[in-house]
Formats: C-alpha cells, structure tokens, sequence
C-alpha cells in the first residue's frame, strides 16, 4: 500500500505513473498538490469564487480523465495550467465577460455610455459569500488585476505568482516567446498605471 | 556617454533580474538616473506586489468532487498484485517470520506425507478394519430397524426374496410415500383456494 507520505515525495511525472495504474491515492495527491495554485488562477481569471470552484473541478476532471494523454516530457504542472487556463477563457468567452471595468465599458463612446455602464462596487447589494469575495479581490492589486484583459492576466499570473519563466508559459498557453514578453510588459504597464490611481 | 533614458524592454529586463551580456550597462544608467531609477522602482513595487499575492484555498471537498466524476480502472495485474500485497506482513521483521513459519509448516507437512507413504501397508490395514467395523454397524442397525417395523418373520421373508426383491419392495415404498406426499399437498392447496 502507498503511504501518503511517500507520495509526496515523488517528483509529478513518477505520481502521474502511480495514477496510471489505478492509485485513488495518486489522484487525489495530484490534486493536492496543484488545487490552490489551479483555483487561484481561475478564481482571478473569473472573480467568482463558486463559479472559480467548478471550473477548477471541471479542469481536475479533464485532467484526471485523460491522464494517458499526458507526455512526460513536458511539465505535468504546465500542461494543468494550460487546461485551467483555456476552461477559464472558455468561460468568459461564453459569457462575455472580457474584463470587469468599474469605470464604465472600454467600449462607451459618449459620457452617457460610460456612467450607465459604471460599475460601482458600493451599489451593489453584496451577501455574506460577495462579501468575502470583495475581501479576498478588494486590495487595490487584485482590483487592478481584474481590469487586465483575460490574455494578460494568464500571463502575469503565471508569471509573478505561479513563478514560471517567460519560456515555460509561452509553452503553458501556445504562444510565441514574443508575445508572452508583449503581454507581461503590457500587464505590469497598465497595473502601474492602475496603482498610481489609487495612490492619488 | 549614453544618455538616452531606458526602454520599457529594458525596465523589465532590470526587474526579471536578468543577467548575462547587456544588462550591466543598464545597471551602469540606472546608477546615473534618477528618472529611470524611478521607473524602475515603479515597476519592483508592481512586481512586489504581485508576488506577494496569496493562493486561495478551494472547498475541502473539491478532492471527493473530482474522484466521484473520474473513472479509476486498475489493471488486472496490478489488482492481483495489491491482494497478494494485502495478506503479506507490513514490517521486514514481521515477513521474515511468516516466511520461517510457512517453511517450517511445509516441511512437516512433507515429512509427515512420506511417513504415511512409508507407512502404506500399516495405513492400508487400518483403514480396512476401520471399513469392516462401520459396514458390521451400519447392517446391525438396519437389520435392528427392520425388526422393529417388521418383525421376525416378515423380516425372514424379506430374506428369501433376495436382493433384487429387496429393492423392488423399497422402491414400492418409495412411491407410495411420494405419491402420499403429492396428494396431501394437493389437498392443503385445494383448501387454501377454497
């Protein structure tokens, strides 16, 4: 019988092998290992924390499903970051929600447009589960970041709070080096920008 | 001296920590620059921040979510393999004295097994007589029963007809306690019905 304990000293690609052969310990220490990282990706990519809970669940599942498709070659962890982040962009692709702007739609052309499309977090009747969500994305970086566009906020997750080098993530999410160091340069740019705001 | 202010390329070269052929005449200008300085600093206090953000924790039973939708097939062999596993002791101390137990059982079993077989003639004898001495039981027993039902002289009679009459009479009464069997069933269905 695998001890637990064992398990967690595997390097990924030996657990993935545990897995494999039929291991419920395996599996579940895979999900062990990457659920925080997984649901703080998406949960940043979505900004609803319920909504963050089944599509981490969804991303577990297709992994855990086809774990036979998985090369050891590649990084397990990259190839679960990549799954996470095209099931959160799926997501607000579906349903339209590119970014969360409180300062009224990118889009709006006149004064008109831009305060009926004001999003103005004091307004909103929150309960006890919004409440805590405002807490946990409330700081002004979290704020920031939900401004960024969906691409730009993969990268620079990945990047600064996932740790990954510029090559790592352009392999996670099939982009060009070049454009992963466009969109990280872009991020930290408009995060500036957004912090100098709320330091006004 | 170069004194063209930094590009934002290079900004993030200064905040990746890069190193190699390159990066130190921009470390040279950052020395020389207040303005680029600035910048930089600007662009650490973006990146701090970032890296300090925390990992939230999903719900505690994401884990029990996930393995009730994921299919676990085990292999055949590695199913046979975890059932032997799971009779075998756990510790190395432990094993070593299944093993001697087990060994020392098989070779008194195996001695014991030759012993019988060197034995043959006497075992052979033994249960003979042992044999002789239930079938003697077993016909006084039956030949006691028939008496008691029968009585002497019936029992004689029964003597004469020999072998072959002796299984036709059983089996004459095996039929009639079958065909006796039969009707009281149909009689207690047939007043059940009524």
């Amino acid at each position: 019988m695998i001890r637990a304990l064992d398990l967690a000293n595997l390097p990924d690609a030996d657990v993935v092998a545990l897995a494999l052969q039929g291991r419920d310990a395996a599996h579940r220490e895979l999900i062990r290992r990457y659920e925080r990282p997984v649901f703080s990706l998406v949960f940043r990519m979505v900004r609803d924390r319920e909504l963050a809970e089944d599509l981490t669940q969804d991303t577990f599942v297709k992994v855990l499903s086809h774990l036979d498709r998985y090369r050891s070659d590649f990084k397990f962890s990259s190839w679960l970051f990549k799954i996470a982040n095209n099931v959160a962009i799926d997501h607000l692709r579906r349903r339209q929600l590119d970014t969360v702007s409180m300062d009224g739609s990118p889009h709006a052309m006149t004064a008109e447009a831009v305060e009926s499309t004001r999003f103005d977090v004091a307004d909103v009747a929150e309960n006890a589960l919004e409440e805590i969500e405002a807490k946990e994305l409330g700081s002004a970086i979290e704020r920031a970041i939900a401004s960024l566009r969906p691409e730009y906020r993969s990268c620079i997750m990945l990047r600064h709070v996932e740790g990954r080098s510029y090559e790592e993530i352009a392999s996670t999410l099939d982009l060009p080096l070049g454009t992963v160091k466009t969109y990280i340069h872009r991020a930290r740019h408009e995060l500036r920008r957004a912090l100098e705001h709320t330091r006004e | 001296m170069n004194h063209r202010h930094l590009l934002p390329n290079e900004i993030d070269l200064l905040v990746d920590g890069e190193a190699g052929f390159g990066v130190a005449p921009l470390r040279a200008h950052i020395l020389e620059c207040p303005d680029c300085r600035e910048r930089l600093e600007d662009a650490r206090i973006v990146v701090d921040a970032l890296e300090a953000l925390p990992h939230f924790v999903p719900d505690a039973r994401l884990a029990d979510r996930v393995m009730a939708q994921v299919p676990v097939f085990v292999p055949a062999h590695v199913a046979a393999r975890d059932s032997v596993r799971r009779w075998l002791p756990q510790s190395a101390a432990a094993r070593i004295a299944a093993l001697v137990a087990a060994g020392s059982g098989a070779l008194a079993l195996t001695l014991g097994m030759i012993w019988v077989a060197l034995q043959g003639d006497l075992f052979t004898f033994a249960t003979g007589m042992l044999g002789e001495r239930v079938r003697l039981a077993v016909v006084g027993a039956a030949r006691d029963l028939a008496v008691a039902m029968l009585g002497d002289a019936a029992l004689a009679a029964l003597q004469g007809l020999g072998a072959m009459g002796a299984a036709l009479l059983f089996l004459s009464f095996l039929l009639a306690a079958a065909g006796t069997i039969a009707g009281l069933r149909r009689l207690a269905l047939a007043g059940r019905r009524a």
